[in-house]
């Protein structure tokens, strides 16, 4: 067998190991060692894992990863999301559809300090879902929105998965960071007018909550403004090159951290739980990483990047249509496995085809986290679905119900991208120009 | 048996305290560094230092992600074997994963040798970084004692 054969049959029998219930980023690892030993040799094989381990663990652009998963940990145990959720109730409750606008409003602000869509959902599973409860919400729309305004992390700084990306891929994480805004407030828009337009069609689904008045509504503010400015401090700190992306990490958690214990709203214990899950999920995710490189090693002996960037492009396909095949493997493969750890599986092998067609990367992992934030709310792996369940005691058959509609408004999201890349490249090539 | 497993969870919690310990180190160790700095005051060493916080962070947080079943995995297909199939394939891989932690851990521990022999040491602080090797090959070998405890868990019909 040749070394591209090699590279298939290893990567195929990858993807019959990830079902044997084995941890993914142990599997990566496996076969990683496994086809690298084969090709070259077991001895530089077993010096590759310690180095690859070692290189991994002991860098300081990775550390990036775990401050910004402590920084939305600490939100997530702090209370800020119900105060943000209540502030956007306060102001839209009333209308039809109100709480569940508010949710994706109060979402939209607190994702700015919480990377993680799983966290989102559980957080606002646990606020406002209850709420909704009380005013007689439809279990679909209520389950359906929180399940899915988790995904706007994954477009909206800092989020997690396209530091990943831009790790992988060597690109400016403060760049993809400002590609990620404008598509991530238009799928929250997007979100707003399937609910607008699912209590136009059926009231029942979404009734009135009760009118405040403009002082009460006023007096939220702050709390708003409170988590706009953080945000902006760790953007702008990026942006305007005061602080490295680990820096950002550490000031934001930071500010997080002293805010809430101003407030009471986490004690020192409160901190400690939230360090240890962080270190538990940035655990998780780094793996991932390790995993990704010993494999990676071993896919890059194989050529299987260079020859599938050189096929996709000898295609006598639309570059456009390849570019769709792409996304549909991310979905596809995603829902088979997990959509992050496909994502670090499959973007070393695609990355180069993408580069060669011409495509602006920044466009690419704007589209590959769409497809990444529809993968998390479609069976089989629907990360966020989970947790809703989990904490709603909701059948999966309404949850799912309840999500359907808001994956039409992911879809036009992802396809308005598509035709308009410059909703994405925009705004990094004028504020940070590569 | 139940003994072994109070000694894995036990050891898996005290690494996680000294990940979360270095997690919190790194992020006030680089706030101080940031407010520092614009006093004219850096504090010297500080991306070195929060590289090797860092891999104290996440390796020593690796065996408690495994014990609470932190890292991703799928299980629906496994599932749908009877409970003797599920027990031999999730020894199976138990094993598997047993195997190459052992041989990172190995090579890590060749690897500290090496940089303890030839006394290399971070630029600016002249940190050495055989200790932070040699950490992370006893994480591994904390790992290989969490997955024998999960083979334990299957012998011992506890394993969920």
């Amino acid at each position: 067998m040749n070394e591209v054969q090699v590279g298939l049959l290893v990567l195929t029998i990858t993807l019959f190991v990830f079902l044997t219930g084995i941890d993914l980023a142990f599997a990566m690892i496996i076969m990683g060692f496994l086809g690298f030993g084969y090709l070259i040799s077991f001895h530089a094989a077993m010096n590759l894992l310690a180095k690859d381990f070692y290189d991994v663990l002991n860098s300081y652009g990775f550390t990036v990863i775990p401050l910004f998963v402590l920084m939305g940990q600490i939100s997530f145990n702090s209370g800020i999301a119900k105060r943000l959720f209540d502030a956007a109730h306060k102001f839209i409750g009333h209308i039809p559809g109100g709480l569940a606008m508010a949710t994706v409003m109060g979402a939209t602000v607190f994702k700015a300090i919480c990377g993680s869509s799983a966290a989102t959902s559980a957080t606002f599973a646990f606020v406002a879902v209850p709420e909704m409860d009380r005013y007689g919400y439809d279990r679909r729309l209520s389950t359906g929105v929180v399940a899915t305004v988790g995904t706007l992390g994954i477009l909206l700084p800092p989020s997690v998965t396209l530091i990943i990306y831009g790790i992988i891929t060597d690109l400016s994480i403060g760049r993809l960071f400002l590609a990620g805004i404008f598509p991530g407030l238009m799928i929250a828009t997007f979100f707003v007018g399937v609910i607008y337009g699912w209590c136009k069609i059926n009231p029942a689904v979404g009734p009135k909550s009760e009118k405040y008045s403009w002082g009460e509504r006023i007096k939220t503010i702050p709390e708003v403004l409170i988590v706009v400015g953080i945000f902006s401090l760790v953007i702008g700190g990026i942006l305007g090159g005061f602080f490295t992306p680990t820096e950002a990490g550490s000031v934001g958690t930071f500010l997080v951290l002293i805010l809430s214990l101003a407030r009471r709203d986490i004690t020192i214990k409160g901190y400690i739980k939230s360090a240890s899950e962080s270190v538990r999920t940035a655990c998780m995710v780094m793996m991932l990483i390790a995993g990704s490189t010993v494999l990676g090693h071993f896919i890059a002996v194989t050529k299987i990047p260079m020859i599938t960037a050189d096929w996709l492009i000898s295609l006598t396909l639309p570059p456009s249509l390849i570019v769709i095949l792409i996304a549909l493997i991310y979905l596809i493969g995603g829902s088979f496995i997990d959509d992050l750890a496909f994502m670090i599986l499959a973007t070393p092998i695609f990355y180069p085809a993408i580069i060669k067609l011409g495509y602006d990367p920044l466009w690419f992992g704007i589209l590959i986290s769409i497809t990444i934030m529809m993968g998390v709310v479609i069976p089989p792996m629907a990360i966020c679905v989970f947790v809703v369940k989990q904490i709603t005691k909701e059948q999966f058959s309404t949850i799912y119900a309840g999500v359907y509609p808001f994956l039409i408004a992911l879809l036009l999201g992802g396809v308005m991208v598509f035709i308009f890349p410059q909703i994405a490249i925009w705004l990094p090539s004028v504020l940070m120009p590569g | 048996m139940g003994g072994y497993l109070v000694f894995v969870e036990k050891l898996s919690k005290l690494m996680n305290v000294i990940a979360g310990t270095a997690l919190s180190f790194i992020m006030l160790l680089t706030v101080a560094d940031v407010i520092l700095r614009y006093f004219k005051m850096p504090i010297v060493g500080t991306f070195e230092m929060v590289g090797l916080g860092g891999a104290i962070a996440i390796g020593f947080g690796m065996p408690i992600t495994s014990v609470f079943r932190n890292h991703i995995f799928v299980n629906d297909f496994v599932e749908k074997f009877p409970k003797t199939g599920q027990n031999i394939i999730n020894i199976a891989t138990r094993l598997a994963t047993i195997a190459i932690f052992a041989l990172i851990s190995y090579n890590l521990f060749l690897f500290s040798s090496s940089l303890l022999r030839s006394g290399e040491v971070t630029l600016t602080r002249q940190i050495p970084f055989y200790p932070i090797a040699y950490g992370l090959c006893f994480c591994c070998f904390a790992q290989c004692l969490v997955m024998i405890g999960d083979i334990v868990k299957v012998f011992g019909g506890t394993y969920e």
